[in-house]
């Protein structure tokens, strides 16, 4: 994993220093409510419903044991013993005091840490596939990328001041795990035997009030010319984006207005000037970036039978199937641990799960793990004959569940509990569903199955892209939730889309069972083993629709 | 880096000024209303385009509706480095002691600002000790308008077999 060098050190340390002394400044009465507003969202502070809430960078979602032991301590100092994985790879705290604020920062500068713009008008932390690096359908590592992204945008003087948020995805792997197509900048890494490695552009992806899938404006961009590029594009959204309505300020309402052709020609006209720049990046760099993320020295293994073991215990063979992926390399495997417990808010984890998952990461593998963007935590290289003893030790801490990509690993934001934004809480409703379909048999036989809930527009639960979505919505003063179908972010091959509404919304108690009624829709209409999203795809939303309805007729 | 702070007296307002920076024209005029080769300096919101005849103004103020509003650092930009201006550059409008550093970075020389929040006192003595506002950072990892050149075309940067075992 990429490691601060003195430049990166010096560079955080006086951010933090700045950032002391704008709070000192703030607390003596010397910097309005609302300039220091702007200054402390660049540093991931927000004021929230209950408390302030501190959202923490991970960058590009990799982390070293020994930061996620950091962030444990924060969790039990200065916070409530917990701390939250955000659906952006990041890690947030609900409760710390707000003149504590920079000694949290000063305790993450000494584990080479940070929270710059991860909120904010400017570019937000870059955000990439979880098992980057080690999957095995992966053609180009995109992690380098990203860091080269993470230090070209982290204070850039042109473009903190942008019409809106600006989010950055990128993806080298055959499935999109990144969501690139639902994000402001998505890239797709690739490697072309005469360029080397390119990467095809995409913008005006979202999600929000207007969720769109962005259009590709680049193909086979060489990687020296990416952040010239990257400027040319921050230039035109910074010019000519919308600033009179926040609502439509994001980069997608611009090249919806443009067209994605007369973006692109906008675009290509500005980096005429640039490209070649001293901004282009030298080979010298770009390989001194990518040695940071050289793979590690794996001890030869060979794939381990677990075959017997699957057949002995029929939970640890669940586990492999949900929670196990495969590895480039042979004899290891990719383990993701599951935060998605009935009863506790998908995402929520406490200090000492913290230091365990540290723990692991330490024992079975190099140090280093994952926070993926649907809550997870990922153990990163599991050797395969241990796993079932990882497996084992994983259920005491509540981090074994066998649920990923089953309805009840429900991806969720924070909802109404805690953000003053939201319309409807989010996390009550994820644990009537988590409750409702808790049946272990029913959940595996129903398979592959994303459900995300927001609780309001924001989307910071990705509604649009589950294969059901639910969207808690204000309906004269009362909590009403509106249920999408047919959303996808991209993974496992099949093309990103938005889920379709499926009609008038609903009252939080009657959700769970219209989630039933959807699903009962799905058992019946299934052909084989055919995943809920194909199924959608094929017979379309109206069976559902007519179903869901019927009683109510 | 270490750019000297000068309180310049205007009337409702407070000039802190980079180094080489003059006191310009008194008058500053709307685009339409210049023409090049006056002695005026002329006024441009964030908005506007940069059009080549401004290249040779002596000064070129940006008008900020907001201090939020980042269109004046592209204008900036694209002024110093696509016109060539290299006349005075100055920020009015709503400037905010916190933004300089950005502002200076994009090719700002000078800066209006109303009195609250100016890190000049009334007596033009620096208020906050603890940062230089132009330059609160001792370097930075891309390039601008001050520092054309991103670090990595500059500074001997640490490669991954270098660094020792983190303790962490």
């Amino acid at each position: 994993m990429y490691r601060y060098d003195d430049f990166d050190r010096q560079f955080i340390a006086e951010r933090v220093a700045h950032y002391r002394e704008q709070t000192t400044r703030y607390l003596a009465g010397e910097l309005s409510e609302s300039e220091f507003l702007q200054l402390r969202l660049r540093n991931g502070l927000y004021i929230q419903r209950l408390a302030p809430m501190l959202r923490v960078a991970v960058p590009y979602g990799t982390l070293s044991s020994g930061q996620l032991r950091k962030l444990a301590h924060i969790a039990r100092h200065y916070d409530r013993g917990y701390g939250h994985l955000s659906t952006r790879q990041n890690m947030q705290f609900n409760w710390p005091e707000l003149a504590e604020v920079p000694d949290i920062l000063a305790e993450l500068a000494e584990v080479d840490m940070h929270a710059i713009q991860t909120s904010g008008s400017c570019i937000r932390n870059v955000t990439t596939d979880q098992f980057a690096g080690v999957a095995a359908d992966e053609e180009v590592d995109p992690r380098p990328y990203c860091e080269l992204i993470r230090q070209w945008s982290t204070n850039h003087p042109e473009f903190d001041w942008l019409p809106r948020k600006f989010k950055i995805a990128v993806t080298g792997a055959a499935s999109d795990r990144a969501a690139i197509a639902v994000h402001d900048i998505g890239l797709r890494a690739r490697r072309e035997d005469a360029e080397g490695i390119v990467f095809d552009v995409f913008v005006g992806g979202g999600l929000g009030r207007t969720p769109v899938i962005a259009a590709e404006i680049r193909k086979s961009l060489p990687v020296r010319h990416l952040l010239t590029y990257l400027e040319a594009i921050m230039r035109v959204y910074n010019r000519y984006g919308r600033r009179d309505n926040k609502y439509k300020a994001r980069i997608k309402i611009l090249v919806r207005a443009m067209t994605a052709e007369g973006f692109r020609d906008r675009v290509d006209a500005e980096w005429a000037h640039l490209k070649g720049s001293e901004s282009t990046l030298t080979d010298e760099e770009i390989r001194r970036i990518e040695a940071f993320f050289t793979p590690h020295e794996y001890p030869p293994l060979n794939d381990a039978d677990l075959g017997p073991a699957r057949l002995e215990d029929p939970a640890f063979a669940a586990w492999l199937r949900h929670n196990v992926s495969p590895h480039r390399v042979p004899g290891y495997a990719i383990v993701t641990l599951s935060t998605k417990v009935t009863g506790v808010p998908p995402g929520d984890v406490s200090d000492v799960q913290m230091e365990a998952v540290a723990d692991w990461a330490d024992e079975y593998g190099f140090g280093e793990l994952r926070l993926g963007h649907e809550q997870n935590f990922v153990l990163p290289d599991v050797p395969q004959s241990r796993l079932r003893e990882l497996w084992r030790r994983t259920a005491a801490l509540q981090l074994g569940v066998a649920n990923v990509g089953l309805i009840s690993d429900i991806v969720c934001c924070p909802g109404g509990d805690y953000c003053s934004l939201a319309n409807a809480k989010s996390i009550p409703v994820a644990e009537a569903i988590q409750q409702r379909f808790d049946d272990y048999d029913y959940q595996h036989d129903l398979g592959e199955l994303d459900l995300n809930i927001s609780g309001c527009m924001n989307a910071c639960g990705h509604h649009h892209v589950g294969h059901i979505g639910i969207l808690g919505v204000d309906k004269k003063g009362a909590e009403y939730y509106q249920i999408s179908l047919g959303g996808h972010s991209g993974a496992g091959g099949d093309e990103a889309s938005l889920g379709e509404i499926i009609g008038p919304s609903f009252s939080r108690a009657e959700v769970p069972a219209t989630i039933g009624r959807i699903l009962d829709v799905y058992l019946k209409r299934r052909i084989d083993d055919e995943p809920f999203l194909h199924c959608y795809r094929r017979i379309g939303i109206q069976p559902f629709k007519d179903h869901v309805y019927e009683r109510a007729a | 880096m270490n750019a000297q702070l000068d309180y310049i007296d205007q009337p409702a307002a407070q000039m802190v000024s980079g180094p080489g920076a003059v006191p310009g024209p008194a008058r500053l005029v709307a685009a339409e209303q210049w023409t090049p080769g006056s002695s005026d300096g002329l006024l441009l919101a964030v908005d506007a385009e940069p059009e080549q005849r401004f290249a040779g103004a002596e000064l070129i103020a940006i008008d900020f509706p907001a201090f939020t509003d980042g269109r004046g650092l592209s204008l900036a930009v694209l002024l110093r480095t696509r016109l060539g201006f290299r006349g005075e550059l100055r920020a009015v409008g709503d400037i905010r002691a916190d933004m300089l550093h950005y502002l200076y970075r994009c090719g700002f020389d000078s800066f209006s600002m109303s009195g609250e929040g100016s890190p000049v006192d009334a007596d033009g003595v620096t208020k906050t000790t603890a940062f230089d506002a132009l330059a609160p950072y001792s370097d930075c990892y891309q390039a601008s308008v001050r520092q054309p050149r991103p670090a990595y075309r500059r500074v001997e940067r640490c490669i991954a077999q270098e660094l020792s075992s983190p303790s962490f």
